[in-house]
């Protein structure tokens, strides 16, 4: 492939706009209580002490208090501060409101996470409003036909990185646009470590290169560029900040994991196995539902020490029933040398197929173990998860309680096919 | 204080056929009426084949969440908030 070298910033007019619903958990929870408006508010993993913040609200953030911190943490900063559990269901719902939205001003729509869009205008009639006029619009009819107190930071660029750049420039209800004209003053304006993906490692690469700003950063030749990263990535980044775009790359689907942080003391495999079982249920379930089976299954093990021990298994044959990857995660989990209590617990299938691409069994009895699944899954389907369940899943009925995945937009699919 | 309760409850509700929306006017809790004011949000969820409206509204200082199951009919309030902190 030829390389662009010596670019100006691109001319283009911009057309992608980055939206990013500010502290949304929180925010959607103080959307559902007016009386949690204007209140520190924090969503917690679990609102034991323990618990791990995973989304603050505007006001828990001004005095300090940030995901990721522990419940406990959060009250020592604000004595007041109001923790709630998670609530999947209303923040799925807020997505599939924004998502419905915004499909009336492109077709070209990427959901990036639970509360991340992406719009690419070009070619739309919307666009020739101009792209700060749509931004305001869609502002007001968030407010309107979904939540008044639901606000949003915008940003508006050329390509897909300076759009979420722009977005996280003023927060909370930003709007923010980089273009050919005021790229070098918002550069200018910012850290590298602003940057999404510049973080300790990567500093020292550039700052190895002499690159100690991104004015430098965008001034520094692509070989410079590629040099100090010692990869294309170098190149890569040079067209992001020259407002190229790169990062217009969906991945596909490469695995599926259910992990469970463990409230009380668990350490060997008959304590750890029902809470296993249910994590295989969920996660079989969920793969048979996207039209998957896998060959490979991985169990990881955090430990209460802080150490980590993991082990991943490939298959002669596709699974798809959850009896047969338990029976895989079971044999794993207890080849662990390590009998200590566990904190964490991770089961995730990998080295997927297509259910449609798949070799057909001639053995009747697979034939057979396949209609038991399907019934069992259209039962569960019918009537609620869990309702037909393996004995080996009793006494966990609160354990591994619903969630929404930060971050993953794969976890996206199962929405829409929910 | 927020007080997560799971209790079958009597609610009034309003259907606008010209907007095609239904809210709850009115919930019976402990004995005493109480006017809703504020819808704060509408959600639904399933669970198996039954579809759940969820419907987060507010009173003069007081907020219920109240669940309406399609399939029976019936209300359950599963949250009370009476404007305070705990």
């Amino acid at each position: 492939m030829e390389k662009l070298v010596n670019l100006t910033f691109n001319p283009k007019p911009p057309t992608l706009l980055h939206l990013d619903l500010n502290s949304c958990f929180a925010t959607i929870e103080q959307q559902a209580d007016p009386f949690l408006r204007g209140r520190p508010v924090v969503v917690a993993a679990y609102t034991t002490p323990n618990g791990c913040i995973v989304a603050p609200s505007i006001e828990a953030k001004k005095l300090g208090i940030k995901v990721g911190m522990r419940v406990k943490e959060g009250k020592l900063l604000c004595r007041e501060l109001i923790v709630l559990p998670p609530d999947p269901n209303k923040y799925r719902a807020v997505h599939l409101a924004l998502r419905s939205l915004l499909r009336d001003y492109t077709e070209k729509l990427t959901p990036k996470s639970i509360d991340e869009f992406v719009l690419d205008l070009e070619g739309y009639p919307a666009f020739r409003r101009g792209m700060m006029a749509i931004a305001t619009e869609i502002k007001t009819r968030i407010k309107e036909e979904i939540g008044d107190w639901l606000s949003v930071s915008v940003g508006i660029a050329p390509n897909r990185f300076l759009a979420k750049l722009a977005s996280s420039l003023q927060k909370p209800d930003g709007l923010v646009a980089i273009n050919k004209d005021n790229y070098l003053e918002i550069y200018t304006a910012i850290k590298l470590t602003d940057l999404s993906g510049i973080k300790t490692n990567n500093l020292a690469r550039l700052n190895s290169a002499d690159i100690y700003t991104v004015p430098d950063m965008f001034n520094a030749a692509a070989p410079a560029l590629r040099r100090a990263f010692h990869s294309i990535v170098g190149y890569h980044w040079y067209l992001r900040l020259h407002g190229f775009e790169i990062d217009d790359v969906v991945f596909g689907r490469r695995s599926y994991g259910n992990s469970y942080a463990i409230p009380d003391n668990r350490s060997s495999v008959e304590q750890l196995s029902p809470i296993l079982m249910k994590l295989v249920e969920k996660m079989g379930a969920r793969v048979r539902h996207a039209g998957y089976r896998a060959r490979g299954v991985h169990v990881g093990l955090l430990y209460r020490d802080g150490t980590y021990w993991h082990h991943g298994q490939l298959q002669k044959n596709y699974l798809f029933d959850s009896r047969d990857i338990y029976k895989t995660a079971l044999v794993i989990l207890s080849s662990s040398p390590y009998r200590q209590p566990v904190h964490t617990l991770a089961v995730s299938a990998f080295d997927l197929i297509k259910e449609t691409d798949r070799q057909l069994s001639l053995l009747i009895e697979v034939d057979k173990k396949e209609a038991l699944v399907a019934a069992v899954d259209k039962i569960n389907e019918r009537w609620g998860h869990f309702v037909l369940t393996p004995a080996r899943m009793l006494g966990t009925k609160d354990l591994v309680p619903d969630r929404v995945a930060f971050g993953g937009i794969k976890e996206l699919e199962e929405i829409i096919l929910n | 204080m927020i007080q997560p309760v799971n209790l079958p409850v009597s609610v009034t509700t309003h259907f606008d056929h010209k907007k095609r929306v239904t809210l709850p006017v009115s919930v019976l809790f402990e004995g005493r009426e109480y006017s809703v004011t504020k819808l704060g949000f509408h959600h639904t969820y399933r669970e198996g084949r039954v579809l759940y409206h969820v419907f987060s509204v507010a009173g003069l200082n007081i907020f219920f969440r109240l669940v309406f199951n399609t399939e029976t009919l019936g209300w359950l309030l599963t949250e009370v908030h009476d404007g305070e902190v705990s």
